[in-house]
C-alpha cells in the first residue's frame, strides 16, 4: 500500500516530534544547567568548549601561536568546502571514493573528539 | 463553515495544505529519514524556550551573570527552561549529523537536490555559530575564557586578522561590547538567517519531493 504525507507519514512525524521534546525535557530534569564561576579576568584559564567544540580544540594543539589559523580556520573551510561541493566531487571521482574521504573525516573527527574529550 | 477553515479560507491556505498533505510518501523510506524532522523539532524547542530566556536575561556586562542566577531562582521554571535551551541545542546538532549521513548514504543530495545539501550545510554552520555566540551568554569563567580563545583564532589569520578580531569583538578585549554583539547575532541575525535558508530548504523539499531510497 502506497503511504500518503496525510494520515500515514504525519502520524509518524507527529510520534516522533513527541518523543524528541520527552528525551529533552528529561535530559533537562536529570542534567540540570549549572551556573559557572564568576569571571576572573586576571588569572589566565585554560577552558574547556563544548563536547561539539572538543575536535576544533584537538586540532589546535598542533598549531602554535603563528599558525592557529590553519588549525582553526584554514581546515575546517577546506572540510566545509568538501562538503558542499560533493554532489559534484561525487560525479567528478564516484561515490565510493568520496564515501571514503567522508567516512575518514568522521572518524578523524570522532576521534579527536573523544581524544580531547578524555585528555 | 468551521472557523478553522475560515481562517484557512483568509489566507488562502486551502490548496496549499492540500498540496501538502496529499502528496506521496515513496516507498521502502526507514526511521532514519526521521532524523530531520528530529532536528526541526528540537529547534522549535530551542526557538520557544529562547524567546522565554529572553525575557529574563540581561545583556550586560554588570548584569548577565546575575541575570542567570536570577533565571535560576527566581524565575517560575527558569531553571527548567533554561535546560530545555541548552539540551535542545545538544539534540538539535546530534540530529543534523545523523540526518546528514542518512543524506549522504541515501544519495539523496544528487541532481535535482544539489541546492538542497549546500542550504543543508549551511545551516549546520548556522547552528555551530548559534551554540558558540550562545555560549558567551553565560558570562561565566568558562564562557569568557573559551570566547578569548576562540575569536583569538580570528585574530590570527594574516593580515585581516586584527580587524576581523575588532569586528567580532568590539574591542581588542572581550568586553560588554562583545556580549551585546553576541547577543545581537545569537538573538536576531542568526536565526534570521537560519529561517530563511529552512524556508528554502522546506520549499525545495515540498517542490523536489522526499528522494526515492535505492
Amino acid at each position: 500500500m502506497k503511504k500518503k504525507f496525510y494520515p500515514d507519514y504525519l502520524v509518524e512525524i507527529l510520534f516522533f516530534a513527541i518523543i524528541t521534546f520527552e528525551l529533552i525535557l528529561i535530559l533537562a530534569f536529570v542534567f540540570p544547567p549549572q551556573i559557572g564561576k564568576e569571571i576572573d579576568f586576571l588569572g589566565s584559564y585554560k577552558p574547556r568548549p563544548e563536547w561539539y567544540y572538543l575536535w576544533l580544540f584537538f586540532l589546535l594543539r598542533f598549531f602554535p601561536a603563528d599558525t592557529v589559523f590553519i588549525g582553526g580556520i584554514l581546515i575546517p573551510l577546506v572540510v566545509l568546502s568538501f562538503l558542499i561541493f560533493i554532489p559534484w566531487i561525487d560525479k567528478k571521482i564516484g561515490w565510493r571514493l568520496t564515501a571514503l574521504i567522508a567516512f575518514a573525516i568522521l572518524v578523524l573527527l570522532i576521534v579527536a573528539t573523544l581524544i580531547e574529550g578524555l585528555l | 463553515m468551521s472557523i478553522i477553515d475560515w481562517f484557512l479560507d483568509r489566507f488562502r491556505l486551502k490548496t496549499l495544505h492540500r498540496g501538502i498533505f496529499d502528496r506521496d510518501i515513496p516507498e521502502g523510506i526507514n526511521y532514519f529519514y526521521c532524523f530531520g524532522g528530529i532536528a526541526f523539532t528540537a529547534l522549535l524547542v530551542c526557538i520557544i524556550s529562547g524567546l522565554f530566556l529572553s525575557v529574563h536575561y540581561i545583556p550586560s556586562e554588570k548584569e548577565a551573570y546575575q541575570s542567570i542566577i536570577k533565571i535560576h531562582e527566581e524565575v517560575y521554571l527558569g531553571k527548567l527552561i533554561r535546560g530545555l535551551h541548552k539540551w535542545s541545542a545538544n539534540v538539535l546538532i546530534v540530529s543534523i549529523v545523523i540526518h546528514s549521513i542518512r543524506v549522504f548514504i541515501t544519495k539523496s543530495y544528487r541532481p535535482p537536490r544539489e541546492l538542497n545539501w549546500i542550504v543543508g550545510v549551511l545551516i549546520f554552520v548556522v547552528v555551530m555559530l548559534e551554540s558558540f555566540t550562545g555560549y558567551l551568554l553565560l558570562w561565566d569563567q568558562k564562557a569568557y575564557w573559551a570566547t578569548v580563545v576562540g575569536t583569538n583564532i580570528a585574530g590570527s589569520i594574516p593580515i585581516i586578522g586584527e580587524t576581523v578580531l575588532l569586528l567580532i569583538r568590539g574591542d581588542y578585549e572581550v568586553t560588554g561590547k562583545t556580549l551585546i554583539r553576541f547577543y545581537s547575532l545569537h538573538i536576531l541575525w542568526f536565526p534570521l538567517i537560519m529561517m530563511i535558508l529552512l524556508w528554502a530548504h522546506f520549499h525545495m523539499i515540498k517542490r523536489l519531493g522526499i528522494s526515492k531510497p535505492l
